[in-house]
């Protein structure tokens, strides 16, 4: 299977205009603090700079990505940085709402396995209320023989289906913020003075 | 590092941490922003309080207190952006996608464990064996003076099974991952081992069925105090507020990279459990973390427990070796 037709999913892909006259040299001079960081190993040759990071600080302003290479592709008129950067959190978000959508599926499956049984039903009495609470004007508590506690513990899938939700949420919000912040991170580095 | 005299011990000689209210920094800013982050805590606290107090029985249950817990911690989210503590421990999506998925553990697969072999479990044993009658001596008090014991007696469990954590090692193991965090925000007391988070749960079940409306309130002193451990929000906090309640500024020392201040502050709500015992520090600190800010990966926190525990048990069984 050709991994390019899915690798979207992990890779962010992009390329930035170098000023006019900057060298590939000054670029990579320009953008090396962004690598310069605890657990980024990083090797630079004449036009490519390869980069592998390991337990990156969540400090680390890229610390959404774990490897990539860029290169300076020397145009006609002016260069272009592009790069091809990797990052097991986007792969990771991704994953997640099946693995949520995975979880309800059990949860379903389980919850046949939780019928209550007969010795779990409850002996209703009435709870007291003190008078300090009454004449503060507290609700009398419930003492009718319906227990909506009961219901509040229910195995239900509900929860994994939203969480799954969140995460596919997660990951186009993901997919496309961090591909914008890091476009610009890089401009900003290139083009300051 | 010099680090500052606490007591018998020495604090921050291995990391900042920075010791006393007085030299910690203020919130800055015009009338209205110092208003909101002096009272909001205290407001908070006291509106909860009030609510479940005054909720019709109809909508007084753990549903709506878990709807009002996301409510809160969605505000409290914005806090962190308005006014955070630290740049650095500004939230990222990686930071956000990580929490989320522990909070999302704890909602469906802890909850089940849970449901199955943990909390439930044991309180339906408890209410197997006793009776509402003999508990009536506890439900005719007051509904505050009942809120009030429970919030106390499960933080004085906590401070005990969290100061076990830090002194035996099979209790260290499965806590330690929830040391590897580098910033505080406010879904960061969910990231951890399952294996701690549900020995943490069994504290918190439902042990109190017979009492729905003062574990409601007793709840509500959790959501509204002990929330602010894991926040990066700068508040001024009250005098009062920072001498009875666990503030972020106490968690943030608890979580530094100072070894001898992580073994401070162990309460999760009431500070003054930690006066009571000597094991309070007033301060804060911005570099958190283990072995000089290491993140660890979901994978690693996952295994961590395990492949060390297994290191130790080999280490061990290779000196007795030895020895003979």
């Amino acid at each position: 299977m050709n991994l390019r037709f899915i690798d979207w999913i992990w890779h962010v892909r992009d390329s930035v205009e170098l000023a006019p006259g900057q060298s590939g040299e000054d670029a990579f001079d320009r953008l090396d603090p962004l690598f310069r960081q605890t657990g980024t190993t990083y090797q630079r040759t004449n036009d490519t700079l390869i980069f592998s990071k390991k337990n990156q600080a969540s400090q680390d302003k890229m610390s959404v990505f774990d490897g990539g290479a860029l290169q300076i592709d020397n145009g006609v008129g002016r260069s272009v940085l592009r790069y091809d950067l990797t990052s097991r959190a986007l792969l990771f978000c991704f994953l997640a709402a099946p693995l949520f959508l995975a979880i309800a599926q059990f949860t379903v499956v389980i919850s046949h396995f939780d019928k209550p049984t007969a010795d779990e039903e409850k002996k209703h009495t009435d709870i007291p209320m003190n008078p300090i609470d009454k004449a503060l004007g507290a609700p009398e508590p419930d003492n009718s023989k319906k227990d909506d506690a009961d219901d509040d513990k229910k195995l239900t899938p509900r929860a994994a289906y939203i969480f799954s939700g969140i995460f596919a949420t997660l990951y186009v919000v993901g997919r496309i913020l961090e591909d914008r912040l890091i476009k610009a991170r890089f401009r900003k580095s290139l083009l300051q003075a | 590092m010099d680090g500052t005299r606490v007591g018998k011990r020495m604090i921050g000689t291995q990391s900042p941490v920075t010791v006393g209210w007085e030299n910690i920094p203020k919130v800055t800013g015009g009338p209205v922003k110092l208003f909101v982050f002096t009272w909001f805590q205290p407001a908070m606290l006291f509106a909860m309080i009030a609510f479940w107090y005054y909720a019709p029985n109809s909508i007084a249950k753990a549903s709506t207190a878990v709807g009002i817990g996301i409510g809160f911690k969605v505000l409290l989210l914005g806090l962190e952006w308005v006014n955070p503590r630290y740049a650095s421990w500004r939230l990222t999506w990686k930071e956000l996608v990580t929490d989320l998925f522990y909070v999302g553990l704890g909602f469906t697969l802890l909850n089940m464990v849970s449901h199955f072999i943990g909390s439930d479990v044991m309180a339906k044993a408890i209410q197997r064996h006793f009776h509402r009658d003999e508990f009536t001596w506890f439900t005719g008090l007051p509904l505050l003076v009942q809120a009030l014991l429970i919030a106390l007696i499960f933080d004085f469990g906590q401070y005990w099974m969290h100061r076990g954590m830090h002194n035996w090692y099979p209790l260290w193991l499965p806590h330690s991952v929830h040391h590897y965090i580098t910033q505080l925000n406010i879904n960061k007391g969910a990231v951890g081992n399952p294996v701690e988070l549900f020995l943490i749960g069994l504290g918190i079940g439902g042990f109190f069925d017979f009492l729905p409306r003062a574990v409601l309130i007793s709840g509500a002193f959790g959501l509204a105090i002990g929330i602010y451990q894991h926040i990066n929000v700068r508040f001024n906090s009250p005098r009062w507020w920072r001498f009875l309640f666990n503030t972020t500024e106490h968690h943030s020392v608890h979580h530094s990279r100072d070894f001898e201040a992580t073994r401070s502050n162990f309460a999760n709500t009431f500070i003054f459990i930690d006066r009571i015992f000597g094991t309070c520090i007033d301060g804060e600190a911005e570099l958190l973390g283990m072995e000089g800010g290491r993140r660890m990966s979901i994978r690693e926190q996952m295994i961590h427990p395990f492949t060390e525990g297994w290191k130790a048990l080999k280490e061990r069984r290779a000196m007795t070796l030895s020895a003979e």
